[in-house]
């Protein structure tokens, strides 16, 4: 009698305990299904046509990773294609996820960022059915491709223009992290200050993350603080905290990146260094659909217009006449691709 | 230092400081009354997605309070496994962190998709103090700021007050050291403890508001960037006392205005050596600080049955 009771007490302790942490596990995966489900929506009419998209950033930051929607929109507007889009944070996320879509019988997968080309030279051998392309990078395979842009031609151009507005002398350049493109892109807005001015400053600095907007502010602050008037920011969604910076003081202007950022702060932004991704999103996956891909290094510049520099209404009203029509002439030189290339550092 | 670096690195400090310190003296009325809640990132982007919404709704004023309520919602959720389910504090706010953040997230993300959302809403105006926002060095840092930072000025002392001065506070605190001595003194501890953490959920759902209705007029994901994380240990580092965690966000506010300035005078400094320095100032504290007061005895501890 007194054995049995013993014996069933600690059993019953013991299931209920199993029975709250199977619960508390079931909730947990409960909710990082939530959080795979909702980021992974897929839309469209179902064709043998699909394509998925993975970016390292919420599409929401109207530059970088809400460009590649976009381009991911059209593909699906264009061509008719099936479409999915994730939204990823580290290197084993990238791989899993170009698995994943490899498995499922993707035929284009877009790791949206230089970041992605090692993650695609690993998993593309294992689907071979599957095209993978990385916007960024050199990385090439059967069916690997990079996309390649010249981002530092209109970032040169943006720094002719800063220079040329700047009153202090002084113009900074705010990016998330230090990738290479990110790096080039720089060094060559530095370039074109020094082509205008060459006695200004340009200080480059890094939020450290993309997604901190209150970082990205208080970096813009900072550097307002330090005499800066001209910002170059390239920092997706952490770099809308620059334009609120730009918004609450005056004479401070910002120059955007990636995609059209001149509408944000309208009495505030110079112009943008866009990258017309769904062009280039669309090329590739023409391709892909068509059976004529072939995996390689695909180029885009300012020749192709592609890559280029978008001036915003303000601009003409802010910057000297005289430096403008040098921004052209510089500008029509890269287009007919007769543009000597004074930038130094890695090409993106 | 020139004064006007100066006077831009203490009002950086103080920005920087505020999400930090809403959140931070939330969490150490919890912990006070033995529950440690590391679900706080979570109630910081739900509150900062709250505070979008209810900006773009009605202004910036009741997206602040909007950011308090969806803070406590979160909390809630938290306090339902603790509380009724007898769940694992640490396993609960685990899950409960990446439900706050996943779901605004994918919130967002569907009122972005659908085009419903505008990018920017309305802030808080700073309002100088007469007077006080005139004082040399601290003036503007401390007295030209918006609401909710002056809001703090009065929560502060305030929930010291309320802990050390009144009976709810000595129960409150009882509650963190021997649950079973507040019990038998005729108070329920789930109920304490309840108390607590919806309250550090409101403070936590107005940190993350304070991103969006007082810094950054917008919101994106994964903006809340840690802050929770950082805003527990501030507690430990404070040593769990209010004046120890006003210390502790100083600090940590500090140390972040230092990272921006270093960039912006372009120190020759690698910046992510100067991004990592919050980090290792945490771990050095801790260290230093060891034993010097403990955590509440039953900080963690889920309570027995009958409580």
């Amino acid at each position: 009698m007194f054995t049995k009771r013993a014996k069933t007490l600690p059993d019953n302790v013991f299931r209920l305990l199993n029975a709250r942490i199977v619960f508390q596990l079931a909730t947990l995966f409960a909710v990082c299904w939530l959080q795979q489900a909702c980021g992974g929506k897929s839309r469209g009419e179902a064709t043998d046509f699909r394509v998925a998209l993975l970016t390292p950033g919420p599409i929401s930051d109207q530059a970088w990773n809400g460009g590649a929607y976009n381009g991911l929109l059209r593909t699906r507007d264009s061509l008719g294609a099936k479409i999915s889009h994730i939204q990823v944070k580290t290197p084993s996320d990238f791989e899993e996820n170009f698995r994943q879509y490899g498995a499922s019988g993707y035929s284009l997968v877009i790791g949206h960022g230089f970041e992605f080309q090692d993650a695609a030279a690993r998993v593309a051998p294992d689907y071979p059915n599957t095209v993978y392309v990385t916007t960024g990078g050199e990385t090439v395979r059967p069916n690997v491709a990079a996309l390649s842009f010249a981002f530092d031609e209109p970032s040169f151009l943006a720094g002719m223009v800063a220079a040329s507005v700047s009153r202090s002398g002084v113009v900074a350049c705010i990016g998330g992290t230090e990738l290479p493109p990110v790096k080039a892109s720089f060094e060559a807005f530095t370039a074109g200050v020094h082509a205008i001015k060459p006695a200004a400053q340009v200080i480059v600095t890094y939020v450290g993350n993309w997604d901190d907007m209150g970082a990205g502010k208080e970096q813009a602050l900072a550097l307002i603080q330090r005499g800066a008037d001209v910002i170059f920011q390239n920092a997706d969604a952490a770099g809308l905290g620059v334009f609120q910076a730009a918004k609450e003081r005056l004479g401070i202007f910002v120059i955007g990146s990636n995609s059209n950022q001149n509408e944000i702060a309208p009495a505030a932004v110079l112009g943008s260094v866009v990258i017309d991704l769904p062009h280039a999103f669309l090329l590739v996956a023409r391709e892909v659909q068509s059976g004529t891909f072939t995996g390689r290094v695909i180029r885009f510049g300012t020749r192709d217009n592609v890559v280029r520099w978008e001036p915003s209404v303000l601009l003409g009203r802010r910057a000297v006449a005289r430096d403008l029509q040098r921004v052209d002439s510089v500008q029509a030189m890269m287009r007919a691709g007769a543009f000597a290339r004074p930038i130094t550092g890695a090409r993106p | 230092m020139p004064t006007a670096v100066l006077d831009g690195f203490l009002e950086a400090t103080v920005r920087s400081a505020t999400p930090l310190a809403f959140a931070a003296l939330g969490e150490l009325v919890a912990e006070r009354s033995g529950v440690m809640n590391i679900g706080l990132e979570g109630a910081i982007a739900a509150g900062a997605l709250a505070a979008f919404l209810g900006a773009q709704i009605a202004g910036p004023e009741i997206g602040f309070v909007a950011g308090g309520v969806a803070g406590a919602l979160v909390a809630a959720v938290f306090a339902f496994f603790v509380l009724a389910l007898r769940s694992q504090q640490i396993i609960v706010g685990a899950a409960v962190s990446m439900l706050g953040i996943g779901l605004s997230a994918s919130i967002h993300r569907a009122m972005v998709s659908a085009g419903a959302s505008t990018a920017q809403v309305q802030t808080l105006a700073s309002l100088p103090v007469p007077g006080l926002s005139t004082l040399p060095v601290v003036g503007d840092a401390l007295f030209a700021q918006p609401i909710s930072t002056y809001l703090l000025y009065f929560l502060f002392p305030l929930t010291g007050w309320v802990l050390y001065h009144t009976v709810f506070g000595v129960a409150l605190r009882a509650t963190g050291e021997r649950p079973l001595a507040v019990v038998a003194a005729g108070h329920s501890a789930a109920k304490i403890q309840l108390a607590a953490l919806i309250f550090g959920g409101v403070l936590a759902g107005l940190g993350g508001a304070t991103l969006v209705v007082a810094q950054t007029g917008t919101f994106s994901d994964g903006m809340s960037a840690g802050r929770g994380f950082i805003a527990i240990a501030i507690v430990a580092l404070g040593r769990w006392t209010p004046r120890g965690v006003v210390v502790g966000v100083l600090v940590f506010g500090a140390v972040s205005a230092l990272q921006f300035l270093a960039q912006a005078m372009a120190w020759n400094v690698p910046y992510t050596l100067v991004l990592a320095s919050p980090y290792v100032l945490t771990l050095a504290a801790m260290a230093i600080f060891r034993g010097s007061r403990t955590a509440p005895a039953a900080l963690g501890q889920p309570l027995d049955g009958g409580l």
